[in-house]
Formats: structure tokens, sequence, C-alpha cells
């Protein structure tokens, strides 16, 4: 061993005694992954593997789970209610998520920057996401009145939460304005961690602000932009708590979680509730590997 | 330079609007907040309270054990970030840097994880956590807790950003793994771990159907399960008021953490600038 | 393959679950015993219960009672999955809706114990409650599973001090029929008031128990057999009735302005918003704490009806019952036996009525404002109809209530939209 390492600074043997290093650093670069794996592996995988069996049983969660095939998957084929939840979703996801994204990085460009106030101009829009969404909905019902805040400051007459037109586009808005800080921080986050120099360089290359963003900002901040829209994705197509407190689904509000929701814990229907994590879990999955492509650095 | 000035004033001033916007919202909680429980709120009604009821606050504290539970939910809430920040970071660390069969698999596998909705995950889970003893624990709220696939993901793409030639230069001086984990990777992404920090801490403080799942006994129930409580009571002697109290005064240890951390968020650039 | 090993797997499960259950329980006698005791949560009462329960504790120094209360709204979902591994309490306090739609169909719960009841028989223990009073927790063949803790009926309340802005008498205004609702909101909204009675627009539970209200006295039926009903010609009525006090010019509010947080459903009544609402005993209670000067003009009547001449209420009670995997089930009934001996702590505590035979006519019942229009409302009383996946149909009712009164759609179309998602829900 001590002669492995005296070789190492010898230029002709290099080679070898990097491998022999990089093979110990790589048991220690697993056994790093060790304590999130195994938490994993008993939390997390072996749930999904008995929710992934459950798909294919009728279980009411009292009695024993009784092995029906495909019934599940067929019954949420042609069910009008899921296939409902499902347009709902992707409303909500792109409505409210797209919209977030998109202000957080406008926000974070301007909020990166060491300006008077900037840090309390962070707290404003970080307020929302820190409050509940039970206390979010206790306080928007009231801003979403037919007589309330919104319809005052708009100008308009809408029945934001009792018409099937108006609801759906009420919890777009009272969830762009908890969710958009949650993003604010991510991109800062990113942005804090840019190489500096960079920036000087293209500064002295003339480039302006915009031209700067568009070069410089956005190619390097491509690692956090995925988590960003990865987390979008998640957050949007998952959610189910603004549903549940606002309208519980009511008016044309129920989304795909707030279904397997109660279809698991009212209707006691587990085994189709498993179903639709299972179809879920196929089409996240797509979606992220497509997003993880898309992103992934060109070197 | 004077132009760009400018037009990062005038970019602020418009985030700030927006800000006000949003936080006009929040004064209209607090205000409803010191409301009497029969006062008239909501459309038409004033948003200044008739009379102040400075006493919703103390009411917060006879309705339910709230003291008990805002303490099980520090305890929680502390122990489930510190956890995290631990192995997530490590397990990014793992994923971004080094090279060893299975890595990409395993990685791919705590993504995947994120894919399925959590309220199916938690009848297997409960009865997982059973089995081990540890409903009514603070090892039931915890532990299965303790990771995050979320946590793992951000702190891979962030460590991914470190450049490898620091790495180098640290192992040529004779750091290993673990020193160079902590002396080169944590301080190039703290602002990083800053934010999953107030992200693992806000989740769970405001997670609620685990908590109400694996703890039956009022001794380890957290804030959320007891603000549901509190609001479930159908008897309006709490009333909106005092349950606004309740949330907002939930709200704030999360604020505190977000103001101790956010420095870190732009304070990073000096740092990294200074590292390379 | 995968299915031999869940299934391995499940049994595994239970058995260590059955395990556990099996060493915390213990033999009776001088043994310590810890019975388990899970409630909703609704303050007043939490106190009438703890309260026997230390009564209870001192005089049996052997038995526990550990006593736990969860959020009504996560109720089902905590007990589904707590009940899932045997980890449930040994005594449930459930609704009627609940008992008869899950709780029963899926033999969760063990029939009384007349001999812990001290009774000879369950027919003794019936005859000491008034009739039909255990019809929530029976089962088809009559056998029966609870003792109830709380039993409420319906009648409406009417602010006094409207009445009087509009000119009308309380006592003589005729408030027979859902029509005559109709024609007293008109004059009440002449006189500035025209959130007139308005019913409550919150969780699917609450559209639910409304319809059905209306459906009682129609007498239609939800679903018969597993083919939705909703559709009916006496179910058809009962939805038109609340579309026409909601829409048109026969409306005696407009259900956009009506309050809709579930945390204090009788707001607008309670704040002097609205004039008349459907109530409950517990509501009025509530009325009287938060609101008192409102409280002072409120006054009780029976119930409007779609037939006067064969009046029907509404009514819903909470049961004590015990888990079929409750190791101590005869101590279990021993203790809601004990519980149910003091109908008048529950009475002056919570306003809760333990509908034992001749109540009405205790000094506690005495007490309570309007007692002859209650006991009147309990004598015409009748219990929901309940499916399975009695939530998945409430939901069904919700829509359709909000099709027809929000969205506009006609009530005949609602109505068959809604008796089609009834039938694929109960042969889905």
């Amino acid at each position: 061993m001590s002669s492995t390492r005296t070789m190492t600074v010898l230029p002709g043997r290099r080679a070898r005694g990097a491998r022999s290093l990089s093979r110990r650093s790589s048991l220690a670069g697993f056994l790093f992954a060790v304590p999130a794996l195994a938490l994993f592996a008993l939390f997390a995988i072996y749930p999904a593997i008995q929710v992934f069996a459950l798909a294919f049983f009728d279980y009411s969660l009292t009695s024993a789970p009784e092995f029906v095939g495909l019934k599940n998957f067929a019954y949420l084929s042609s069910d009008p209610r899921f296939l409902e939840a499902t347009g709902q979703t992707l409303f909500y996801a792109i409505g409210t998520y797209g919209t977030a994204l998109l202000l957080a990085l406008m926000l974070a460009q301007v909020l990166s920057q060491k300006l008077f106030g900037a840090g309390f101009v962070r707290l404003l829009w970080f307020l929302p996401l820190a409050t509940s969404w039970v206390a979010a909905s206790i306080v928007w019902r009231v801003v979403l009145h037919p007589d309330g805040m919104l319809n005052e400051l708009l100008g308009l007459d809408v029945q934001w939460l009792t018409s099937s037109a108006y609801a759906r586009w009420a919890l777009v808005i009272m969830s762009i304005w908890k969710e958009t800080g949650f993003f604010l921080i991510l991109f800062l986050a990113g942005m804090a961690s840019l190489p500096q120099d960079v920036y000087e360089a293209a500064r002295l290359d003339g480039a302006g602000a915009i031209r700067r963003f568009w070069s410089v900002t956005l190619p390097l901040l491509r690692p956090i932009t995925l988590v960003c829209v990865i987390m979008a994705v998640l957050r949007g197509v998952q959610a189910f708590s603004p549903q549940k407190v606002l309208t519980n689904g009511a008016f044309g509000t129920e989304v795909i979680n707030l279904f397997v929701y109660k279809t698991a814990f009212e209707s006691a229907r587990m085994g189709r509730a498993s179903a639709v994590a299972v179809i879920m879990f196929i089409a996240l999955l797509a979606i992220a590997l497509v997003q993880i492509r898309a992103l992934r650095r060109k070197d | 330079m004077k132009r760009e000035r400018i037009a990062s004033s005038i970019g602020l001033v418009a985030a700030a609007a927006g800000g006000l916007a949003i936080f006009s919202v929040l004064v209209y909680a607090v205000l409803t907040a010191f409301k009497a429980p029969g006062e008239k709120m909501g459309a038409g009604a004033s948003w200044w309270p008739a009379e102040w009821r400075w006493d919703n606050i103390a009411r917060v504290f006879e309705a339910g054990n709230f003291d008990t539970y805002f303490l099980n939910s520090t305890i929680v809430g502390v122990s489930v970030t510190v956890l995290n920040v631990i192995t997530c970071t490590a397990a990014g660390y793992s994923f971004s840097k080094f090279h060893y069969p299975g890595r990409n698999a395993g990685f791919i596998l705590v993504i995947a994880t994120l894919m399925i909705p959590l309220e199916v995950l938690y009848v297997p889970l409960y009865k997982l956590v059973f089995d081990l003893g540890w409903t009514d624990s603070f090892a039931g709220l915890i532990i299965p807790a303790a990771t995050s696939a979320f946590g793992i993901f951000l702190m891979k793409q962030a460590i991914d950003s470190v450049p490898d030639e620091l790495l180098e230069a640290a192992r040529l001086d004779g750091a290993g793994p673990f020193r160079i984990l902590v002396s080169v990777i944590v301080p190039s992404v703290s602002g990083t771990i800053s934010a999953l920090a107030l992200f693992i801490f806000m989740t769970n403080w405001d997670s609620h159907l685990w908590p109400l799942l694996v703890a039956s006994d009022d001794d380890y129930r957290t804030l959320p399960v007891g603000l549901a409580a509190m609001q479930s009571n159908q008897l309006g002697d709490t009333g909106i008021p005092v349950i606004l109290m309740a949330a907002l005064l939930a709200v704030l240890p999360t604020i505190a953490l977000f103001l101790l951390l956010q420095k870190k968020f732009v304070e990073g650039i000096a740092m990294n600038a200074g590292i390379k | 393959m995968r299915k031999t090993k869940v299934l391995a797997v499940a049994a595994g499960i239970a058995t260590a679950a059955s395990l556990v259950a099996c060493s915390a329980s213990a033999p009776s006698g001088d043994e310590k015993i810890t019975i388990s005791f899970w409630t909703h949560t609704h303050p007043p009462m939490i106190e009438v219960f703890e309260a026997l329960i230390d009564e209870y504790e001192e005089a049996n120094p052997n038995i526990t009672i550990d006593y736990q209360t969860i959020p009504n709204g996560d109720f089902n979902t905590k007990m589904l999955t707590s009940l899932s591994n045997g980890s449930g309490p040994d005594i449930i306090n459930m609704d009627d809706a609940a008992i008869r739609g899950e709780y029963l169909p899926k033999g969760l719960l063990a029939p009384i114990d007349p001999e812990a009841l001290g009774a000879a028989d369950a027919a003794e223990v019936a005859a000491r409650y008034v009739d039909g009073a255990l019809a929530g927790a029976s089962d088809e063949d009559g056998t029966i599973y609870g003792l109830p803790s709380e039993f409420n009926g319906s009648a409406l309340a009417i602010n006094t001090a409207h009445f009087a802005d509009a000119g009308l008498d309380p006592a003589t205004t005729p408030l027979e029929t859902w029509d005559d609702v109709s024609a007293a909101a008109q004059k009440l909204a002449a006189a500035g008031h025209p959130q007139a009675f308005s019913f409550l627009y919150l969780h699917s539970l609450w559209y639910a128990q409304q319809y059905q209200t209306l459906l009682h006295q129609t007498g239609g039926v939800i679903a018969d057999g597993d083919e939705g009903a909703l559709d009916s010609p006496e179910a058809i009525a009962a939805l038109q009735t609340w579309a026409d006090l909601a829409t048109g010019p026969t409306a005696a509010a407009d259900p956009n302005a009506t309050s809709r947080e579930a945390t204090t459903p009788f707001q607008d009544l309670a704040t002097g918003t609205q004039s008349m609402a459907i109530v409950y005993p517990w509501a009025m209670q509530q009325i009287s704490e938060t609101n008192p000067e409102t409280y002072a003009n409120l006054q009780v009547v029976p119930l409007p009806q779609a037939n006067p001449s064969e009046p029907t209420s509404r009514v819903y009670a909470y049961y004590l019952a015990v888990n079929k995997a409750s190791k101590q089930q005869a101590e279990a009934w021993r203790f809601i036996q004990f519980l149910a001996d003091h109908p008048t702590e529950f009475l002056e505590g919570t306003d809760f009525v333990q509908p034992v035979v001749g109540w009405e006519t205790t000094p506690a019942a005495q007490e309570i404002p309007f007692i002859d229009v209650w006991g009147e409302a309990y004598s015409v009383g009748r219990f929901d109809q309940v499916t399975p996946h009695y939530a998945e149909v409430q939901d069904v009712i919700q829509k359709m209530v909000n099709d027809v009164v929000f969205d506009g759609k006609s009530v005949k179309d609602a109505a068959a939209e809604a008796s089609a998602s009834v039938t694929r829900i109960l042969q889905g």
C-alpha cells in the first residue's frame, strides 16, 4: 500500500495509482448513499411494491385482499370521474406551475441582486409558501367571495367558488399565490452558486443584461432548472391539498390525487386507488425521463 | 452600467408591487385573526376588527394542547430537517461525484419513488411502522421521513455544478472523500443546503396525514393534526378568528427559519467566487 | 407468484398484529385493564366524557380508559387505517350513516352484550330507548350494535327581529310548507333581508343530509337495490323543492352569497345575515354562546313539510360501539353502560339527547328552550337511507345539487345523470 501511495506522484505510474484510489473511493462513495438507500428500501420501496401489487386486488382495508386481475384498470379506463379528474389535473398543473415557474425565474433574476429592499421583497413572496393550505383556504374563500377582494380589484362579477366555469381558475390563482415562492427560493439558491467570473467575462465582452441572462444564466442554471421543472410537474400532478381545502373537488375541481385520497379512505377502495397510483407512476416517470433528456447538458 | 441599474430598480419595484399584492391577502388574515368570534367577516364586512381581541392569542393555547403540539412539531421538524440535510447531501455527493456499479439505477429508483402518491403509500407504511412498534412514538414520526427523494435530487444537481478540479485539488492535498465533502462540497452548495433545510422543515411542519395515522395519543400529536382538530370543533366557541390565529402563529417558526437562512441564498455568490 | 407473495406478507402482518393485540389484553378481575376509546372532537362533549371517565376510573381502580379525540374531517381515514391491521380502539363512537353504510356490512362491530349492559336480553336493552332510536345501529335482522351517545332531530330556526322588520308575526305566519317559506322570504327580502332562507353548501355530507331531509318528505329513496333512484318522481320532487328555494322567482336567498365556511356552518344565521335555517339542537347551543344578541331573537319552529298531513323530520345519531377485534368486549360494554346511565350529564353539558324512554319530560330536558318542538321533531324522525360506498354517493348528490343550483342545469337532467352515477357506484 505504501508503495502505491508513493508511486502516485511518479508521472509514469500515475494511471495505475489513480485507478486504485478511485476504486477505494468508489466504495467510500457508495457508503455515502447507504443511509438514504436503506431508509428508501424500507419506508418507500417496500410499501410501494405492496401498492403495485394491491392494484390487482379488491381491497377494502378491513377485509382480506381479493385478487381481481385487471378489473381496477378496466373500471378506471371508462370511469368518467377519473377521466374528468385527469383533465382537471392537467389544467391545474399547467395553469399553476407554468405560471409560477416563469414568474419565479423572472423574480429570481431581479431579487438575486444586492439591491436595497430585495431581502424584504423576497420575504413577501415567501410568506404564502410558509402559510398552511388550511389557513390559506379560509382567507381565500373570503377573497374569492362574489363581493370579495378579487372581484373588487378586477372590477368583475364572477362566482369564483360556485361555478364550474370559474372554480378551476380560482384554484389556479390561489395556488400561484402560494407556490411561486417555492421556485423562487430554488432559483435564488441556484443562482447563488453560479461562478461570478463568467459574468465578469460576459460583461467585459459587452453583453447586456438580457443577453447575459439568456446566454450565461440560463445555461448555467440548467441543473437547478431541471429540479424546478420536475418538481413543478410533480407538485402539479400530485396536488390535492388546495382542492381539498377550498372546494373539496366540487364544481369540476376534483384532481387525480384527491380522487385517489377519496377512493382510498372515504370509499375504502384501496385496490382501485392503488391502480390509479400505478398509472400515475408510469405517466410521471415517462414525463420525468423526457424532461431529464431535454435538459441534459450538451457536453 | 447606469441603464442596467435603472432596469434592475424597475424590476425590483415590479417585484415589490407583486409582493405587496400577495401580502395584502395575509394582512387580511392577520386582521381577521384579531376579530371577535361572532363578528361579521368576509365580503361587505370591515377589514378592521370592531374590537381588537388580543386574548385570541391566549385562547389558542387554551384550546387543545397547543403547547404540546408545538413542542412535538419542533422536535420532529428539527430532527427530520437535520437528518435530511445529512442523508440527502451525502447521497447527492455519492450520486454526483463517484462511479460505482448500480449508481444510476439507485438514483433512478430514488427519483421514481417521488412518482407515487404518498397517500396510498401510507396504508402499507402504517402497517410496517406498527409492526416495528413505532406507533405513538417519535421514531414513527421521524425515521420514515429521515430522507427525501426530492432532497437527494436537489443536492445531486447542486453538487453536479461543483467543478471536479476543486475536488481534484483537495485530493492532491491529501483530503479523503469525507474531508472533501465537509470542506469543499458543503461550502460550495451551502445556499442549496439552506433551501433544502427550509423546504424539509416546512413540508414536515405542514405534514398532516402521516402524523394523524401514526399518533393516536394526544401526547404525540403535531400541530397540523391539532389545528385540524381545532378547525373541526363545530362549536363556534373557537370560531374562525381563533383558528386563523392558531394557523398564523404556527407559521412563525418557518418564517424565522427563512429569515435566518435567506442570506445564504444570495451570499453563496461571494463564497463561490472566493473559492475559485 | 406476486399474488401469493403479497398474501403471505399480508398474512404475516395480520399474525403479528393479532399477537400484539393478544399480548395487550388482560383477563378480567383485579388485573389492570386499559380500554381505548376514540371519539370525534366537540369540546363540550369531550368535557362530559372526561368527567365521566374520571368517575369510572375512581370506581374501578383496575381499569384505565385511554380516551383520544380524532379531528372530524380525518375520522374515517384514521379509523379505517387503524382497523386495517387490528390496531383500532376498543370503543368506537360513530354516526349512524357510517355504522350502517360501512361498519356493519364489513363486520367490524361486535353486537351488544346484554349481560354486560345489565339486561337479560337484547329486547330488554331496546326497551330502555324510544322506539326506533336504536335503528341507526342495527342491521337488517334487527341485531343491535351500539347505544346512542347523541341523537339529533332537525327543526327550523327563525329570526323574529327580521320577521318584525317585514311586518310578519312569527306566531301567525304559516311556515308549514316549503312554499310558505318561499312566500315569507319574498316579504323578508322586501324588508331588507335578502338572505331569508338558504340551504348550507358545505361538504358533500351536508348536501346529502339536507337532500335526504327533503327526500324523506317526498317519500323517495336514493337507491333501490343496486340501482340509483335519484330520478324517481319522488326524488325529482325533492330536488325541485331545493331548486325552487334556491333559484328563480321563488328563491329565498342568493346561494352564491351564502357562507361556505364549514367550521362555522351556521354563521349566516348567527350573525343575523340569514333569517331562517334548518338547525340541530347543538347548533342552537353554539349560537347562544357566540352570538347571544342574535340568539335572543331566534325561535325554533317545526320543520316545513312537503306534505303537512304526514310530517317527517330527519334524525341522525352517534353510537358507542365495540370493535369486533377488541379482546375485552365485556369490559368495554360495561363502561358504555356506565356512560348510558348518565343522560342528564350529556343533556346539561352538551345538549345531547340520549333517547331513553321519557327523556323529554326529565327536568334537564325541560330546561331546553323549545323542548316541545324538539320533542315533536324526534317523534316524526327518520334515519337517512345509506348505501354501500355512501361517501361516493354523497359526492354525487353534491354534484347534482350544484349542477341545478349554481350551474343552471335542469332538475330532470341533473337527476338522471346523478342516478346513473349511483348505479355505477353500487355496481362497480
